[in-house]
């Protein structure tokens, strides 16, 4: 990145002018939180709560390894397990805008009952450039509402503090490398979490089929790419459809759900273009898929568009689905 | 230098602003409801892309026609913003024969500015609904592609320059270098 060393000087320097007294930071323990976090934590210390929500949709392990990186850097950090909270919020959602806006405000909520335990009146968040440009405004069209941007309530009750506001992904990756944040080489996971990987009503059981079936694609495509066979993507993930359809599973005719396989190569997460996987890793995730995953899942797909047309995380565009300029497509 | 970025809604108004600003131009992002004594010192401006149907809607385009009309300095119309300056000055619009999103095959015809030094085929992004149907007098289609006949414009005999795909996004193969030949035009103007 251009000027990364004097980003970060007058970053902090900014920051402890402009927290003037104790501040919370959302942190989901991807890369662009984490790095809010560090550079809000050099500002003004232990006046500075980290906070994680496990919201019950984060993927296989996570919790525990964001744990090791709060660990690392030696800032104050809570984890929060909401999954309840969030769950019964989501009970009956299935448009996928009002998923990012229940979760966006359930987020707020808890930070705010931390926030005042703590005595906090500063949030500060990781929001990056793609967020608020695709969450839309006055003369841009809304592409997503991304949970940060999007999903604010207006009332909050505390000061947003934006330190990484226009800077890409592979900026805030160069940051993250200067500052040695763990979370540099982290593949972007979105805020609402695998929610948005469930086309569809969020439940218990359908994050639980999304989640392992994440958690292959990862567990193949890294391996693969650790043997060489492939380029690591920029991310790579399952989604689970909403629809099911007749497989054969032992000479019985078996109903069960579609995953799609969705792997991107991009620099700053606003084009990318699918990635070109080995034929042989597709095979291994499908095989191990519909296998390890048979009481659920009879069919894999793999999702072959750039963005644009398509974007990299999929979302249903729900029926009266209107911003001014949305074209739907029948 | 400053360059300034109208922003005319797209999503990608603030690459032109990153792009730019790596290539150490002093510049900023400006509604483009700005009146024009507020930016009439730049050296050049960039007018961005838009929603779909923003340059065929003139209500969403602001003060680009008051830029064009006053602004004697180089002038690149991305996407939207070229569609726009050639409507300014008498050309036709409409919906694309054949839209384009992701890559497109550029064909390039004129390499005497914007395209100076590039080969003469290279692949670029486009994302595009709308199209320009016809050229305005004065103006010269200096890119094009088997799916868009004007892919790329200048005017003959002031420095506005149009281009129907995204030079700011990373997909865009010699995308920096189109803004460098665009910032010698501005620079040898200043000089």
């Amino acid at each position: 990145m251009l000027g990364a060393e004097e980003f970060i000087e007058d970053t902090i320097e900014d920051l402890k002018q402009k927290i003037s007294g104790k501040a919370i930071i959302a942190c989901s323990g991807g890369v662009d939180s984490m790095v809010a976090a560090v550079l809000a934590h050099r500002a003004v210390g232990d006046r500075l709560l980290a906070i994680y929500v496990d919201n019950g949709l984060m993927r296989k392990g996570e919790t525990e390894e964001v744990r090791g990186m709060f660990e690392a850097t030696g800032m104050n950090y809570e984890i929060v397990d909401a999954s309840e909270e969030f769950f019964s919020a989501l009970a009956g959602v299935s448009e996928p805008e009002r998923k990012r806006k229940v979760i966006g405000e359930k987020f707020i909520r808890v930070f705010e009952r931390k926030a005042k335990e703590f005595g906090a009146e500063f949030l500060v968040q990781g929001t990056i450039a793609p967020d608020w440009i695709e969450s839309g405004d006055d003369v841009r069209d809304t592409i997503k509402s991304h949970h940060n941007v999007g999903g604010l309530p207006k009332e909050m009750g505390m000061t947003l503090v934006e330190p990484l506001r226009d800077l890409y992904k592979d900026e805030v990756r160069d940051i993250a490398r200067m500052l040695g944040v763990g979370a540099s080489e982290r593949q972007p996971f979105p805020g609402p979490a695998l929610a948005v990987r469930c086309l569809g009503e969020v439940t218990p059981e359908n994050v639980a089929i999304v989640r392992e079936a994440c958690y292959i694609v990862e567990d193949e495509i890294r391996k693969a790419a650790a043997a060489g066979e492939m380029e690591l993507p920029w991310q790579y993930f399952a989604v689970l459809l909403p629809s099911k359809s007749v497989g054969v599973q032992g000479d019985r005719r078996a109903y069960g759900r579609t995953i799609a396989i969705r792997a991107v190569s991009s620099i700053d997460g606003m084009t990318a273009t699918y990635s070109r996987i080995p034929l042989q890793v597709l095979d291994r995730m499908s095989v191990r898929i519909t296998n390890e995953m048979k009481d659920s899942v009879n069919r894999v797909v793999y999702d072959i568009t750039n963005k644009p047309p398509a974007t990299i995380e999929w979302e249903r565009l729900p029926s009266g689905f209107t911003t001014k300029n949305a074209i739907e497509i029948p | 230098m400053k360059v300034y970025v109208v922003d005319n809604g797209s999503q990608w108004t603030h690459r032109e602003w990153r792009v730019l600003r790596y290539l150490k131009v002093e510049t900023k992002i400006v509604p483009n409801t700005t009146p024009f004594d507020e930016i009439s010192d730049a050296d050049g401006l960039v007018l961005s892309g838009g929603a779909p149907g923003g340059a065929c809607d003139a209500s969403a385009m602001g003060n680009n026609g008051v830029y064009l009309d006053r602004a004697d300095i180089p002038i690149l119309g991305v996407c939207a913003g070229m569609q726009f300056l050639c409507q300014h000055f008498g050309g036709e619009l409409g919906p694309g024969t054949v839209p384009e999103f992701g890559p497109v095959e550029l064909k390039v015809s004129g390499h005497g500015d914007l395209f100076k030094g590039l080969p003469d085929s290279f692949q670029v992004w486009a994302s595009h609904n709308d199209e320009v149907k016809r050229i305005p007098e004065g103006f010269e289609v200096t890119a094009s592609s088997s799916t868009c006949p004007h892919e790329a414009v200048r005017c003959i005999d002031r420095p506005i320059f149009g281009v129907q795909f995204h030079p700011e996004v990373e997909n865009t193969e010699h995308g920096v270098e189109i803004f460098q030949n665009f910032l010698e035009i501005v620079e040898s103007r200043r000089s």
